[in-house]
């Protein structure tokens, strides 16, 4: 399968907004609007990997992530109320940022081969969801385990408090 | 080098470069979180790109760390509410000044 331009011009507007959505979450005041922008990144994220044809995953960070986890954020820094004032260091953060991206650009760029597919990619859900229940069940019976273990003991710090 | 993967890829890094920026500019424990699940969003179109050549384990990989980092708010807003409890602030200098 190979990509139209339409599709092409549809990842170069999500590439500008993802950027300018991240650049917003971390820079406007009020943090409950910062939580609510962090939902809006999420999605266009989903949106992005639905375009690269990732439509599972795409479901999948809609529904448990920006649907669960970030609701979870958005609720609780609602309740807080933001939590005062912040004190910010601009120039350290810019400084850090410069470095990162400068190093991540040189080292993706440099020694990171993009393998040669054809865009959207496929993905063979039903056999992967087999291979997975023949497999891997005790891989997902741990992963599982561990998360309600996670669950406990987060209810267990917030009541500690 | 296909010029959509390119772009996945450079904007996934500017991402998560902005995402270091809001972790080490702020000390507000809220904007800190927020500011790593940014560099999260970064990490998934990464991997994304980087396991295209075998979509159905990036599939299993990316679904295996949506749940992980789900628990890991629920654990991280779970200190967030202690920490305000205790100190009536969310600036990660207090709260370490107060033991929190």
């Amino acid at each position: 399968m190979v990509w139209e331009p339409v599709e092409t011009i549809l990842a170069a507007l999500l590439s500008i907004s993802l950027v300018l959505v991240a650049l917003l979450v971390v820079t406007v005041k009020d943090l409950v609007y910062a939580s609510l922008l962090l939902a809006v990144l999420g999605a266009l994220t989903a949106s992005f990997v639905a375009l690269l044809g990732y439509y599972l995953v795409a479901a999948f960070i809609i529904i448990v992530y920006v649907g669960a986890a970030v609701m979870f954020i958005i609720i609780t820094v609602s309740m807080l109320g933001g939590g005062g004032l912040e004190s910010r260091d601009h120039l350290k953060g810019a400084v850090v940022a410069s470095l990162s991206l400068v190093v991540l650009l040189a080292v993706f760029l440099s020694y990171f081969r993009v393998p040669e597919v054809g865009l959207p990619l496929y993905v063979d859900v039903a056999g992967l969801i087999d291979r997975v229940v023949v497999e891997y069940i005790p891989v997902i019976a741990i992963i599982l385990v561990a998360l309600a273990a996670t669950i406990i003991e987060a209810i267990a710090v917030a009541r500690r408090g | 080098m296909s010029f959509t993967l390119l772009l996945v890829i450079v904007t996934a890094v500017v991402v998560a470069s902005v995402g270091v920026y809001g972790l080490t500019s702020s000390r507000n424990f809220v904007r800190q979180l927020l500011s790593l699940e940014v560099i999260f969003n970064a990490i998934i179109l990464l991997i994304a790109v980087m396991l295209a050549s075998g979509p159905a384990v990036a599939t299993f990989l990316l679904v295996v760390l949506v749940l992980i980092v789900s628990g890991e708010v629920v654990v991280i807003m779970a200190l967030v509410i202690s920490a305000y409890r205790s100190g009536k602030s969310l600036e990660s200098e207090i709260l370490g000044e107060e033991g929190v």
